[in-house]
């Protein structure tokens, strides 16, 4: 599996993760939304983005969704509003992270 | 057609499995085999990939055939979900000598497997939660579920000495799935059970029945004896997880001495029906109106014999409950169970040709909701669902029954 942003083509595994996160950027934000069936991005979508983007380049994992909501100010309620396949197989795939190792 | 070429064939082989061996049976029983083929006609997999076939696997075992069967594909594809021994006359323990030959040979597992069962070991739980992130997860869901159902006194207890019983979580519920610890605490609290969570080892999770390591095998059962003797509690149940059921259960009687494991294991779902039974919680069928059917976890059902209770909690929750066919011990594997799923991208369309099986199956019952009480389970139907295009969701038995609770 691939996507094609901007003249770069950006592979994904299996289960639509990007395999090299240092390719991301916002456009391929953009791209990953739509195979998440996320039409547009809107602010509230950049600040859970930015947040786990932010601490997986500072931790090289994804954060617990406790620190996530905490962090953004979002019930758990809304973030699946924003991402409806969830936090992990949803957010963290538009954010770019790989997918998560063990039982997800 | 192969050939069997007798300087290949080493009668110790057998011998040298026997010694490592981790099984109920007598060590050698393997060496029993008829070669009659009912396990390949039981397997579901052999009509669909050619190397599903047990009994040849068996065969090259018991002829010795070392690089044959180090370099076959059956020992990391073989899902161990043990239907073929169910329909063995001599009872060959197949799963059991997959397992073996996969942890005592000096072979790596595939995909991200081994570096699952690393992480495990070394930080407690497969995820790599901190202390301090499970506590804070558990408290902020305790707080979730005292505004939903506006009672202060609903608890998640942690450490609670003399509790009943110990509960032991999938590390994904409190990572990524905390909606999942929070439907659980609210059956607990509609219950009034007397229950408790464990501060130190909580991960039920048990990746090394997956990679065959028993070294590993035995630092993750005693962690959990650990904290039953700490916390002083009757006996264990284990979030609804398959493998960690039998991992759990079984486990205890080849991993543990008999003294180390002397406490009763049992399943959520367990517990579940036994409440609705009693009338301990009441519940409302109507709440869940759609159609729903159940997939069979192996490591639950066909292996550790838990069969008619996630039935029993389905009938009394839902309108509608329809068996797929064939069900109960007799059901397939989803296609994802003996690590299978952690195994990478690689057998991703592998995994998913077996689950066409699975598709038909819940097809034919045109039902909306498939229930499993099994996180690796509810994975890859998930998958098998989005590459089949099937207009079905997945769901815990205890989504089911939180949704139908009655609270006075």
């Amino acid at each position: 599996m691939a996507l094609e942003v901007n003249g770069k083509t950006i592979e994904l595994d299996e289960d639509g993760f990007m395999v090299d996160p240092d390719l991301w950027d916002e456009d391929v934000a953009v791209a990953l939304a739509k195979t998440e069936e996320i039409d547009e991005l809107t602010e509230d979508h950049w600040k859970v983005i930015n947040y786990l983007r932010d601490y997986y380049q500072q931790f090289g994992i994804a954060p617990m969704i406790r620190k996530v909501t905490k962090s953004t100010g979002f019930k758990l309620k809304e973030i699946y509003e924003l991402f409806p396949s969830g936090p992990a197989k949803g957010a963290c795939k538009v954010a770019g992270l790989p997918k998560p190792t063990g039982c997800v | 057609m192969s050939v069997i070429f007798s300087h290949n064939m080493n009668h110790q082989f057998k011998t040298e499995i026997a010694e490592v061996f981790t099984t109920l049976q007598d060590k050698l029983d393997f060496a029993n085999c008829l070669a009659c083929g009912m396990c390949t006609a039981a397997c579901p997999y052999s009509d669909v990939h050619d190397e599903m076939d047990p009994r040849k696997f068996v065969r090259m075992c018991l002829l010795g055939l070392k690089d044959e069967v180090f370099n076959d594909n059956f020992i990391w594809k073989c899902n161990m979900c043990g239907r073929c021994t169910m329909l063995c006359p001599m009872q060959v323990d197949i799963a059991g000598l997959v397992r073996t030959l996969r942890g005592n040979f000096g072979l790596t597992a595939p995909g991200t497997l081994q570096d699952v069962v690393e992480n495990q070991v070394k930080t407690g739980n497969q995820m790599e939660v901190t202390k301090e992130d499970y506590l804070e997860t558990l408290e902020w869901m305790e707080e979730e579920l005292q505004e939903e159902i506006d009672d202060p006194g609903a608890k998640i207890p942690v450490d609670k000495v003399g509790a009943d019983f110990l509960f032991l979580w999938d590390p994904r519920e409190i990572k990524y799935y905390p909606l999942d610890v929070q439907s659980i605490a609210k059956i607990m609290h509609a219950a009034g059970a007397n229950w408790t969570c464990s501060s130190e080892y909580w991960d039920a999770t048990h990746y090394g029945l997956f990679n065959g390591d028993d070294k590993v095998s035995k630092i993750l059962l005693k962690r959990i004896a650990e904290q039953v003797k700490r916390l002083k509690v009757k006996y264990v149940v284990v979030t609804e997880c398959g493998h960690a059921t039998h991992a759990q259960r079984w486990g205890k009687n080849v991993w543990l001495t008999s003294k180390e494991g002397n406490y009763p294991v049992f399943n959520f779902v367990q517990k579940e029906a036994e409440w609705i039974k009693k009338g301990i919680i009441k519940v409302d069928p109507t709440r869940n109106p759609e159609p729903v059917t159940f997939h069979d976890p192996c490591n639950m059902v066909r292996k550790e014999g838990i069969v008619e209770e996630p039935r029993y909690c389905l009938q009394k929750t839902v309108i509608d409950f329809r068996e797929m066919w064939p069900n109960r011990e007799f059901n397939y594997c989803c296609g994802g169970g003996g690590g299978l799923l952690a195994m990478g991208s690689e057998i991703y369309p592998y995994r998913l040709e077996k689950g066409s099986l699975k598709a038909e199956q819940i097809k034919r019952t045109s039902a909306k909701i498939v229930v499993t009480p099994c996180h690796n389970c509810f994975d890859q139907l998930s998958d098998i669902i989005k590459h089949f295009k099937l207009d079905v969701k997945v769901k815990h038995i205890h989504h089911m029954v939180s949704n139908a609770l009655v609270l006075d």
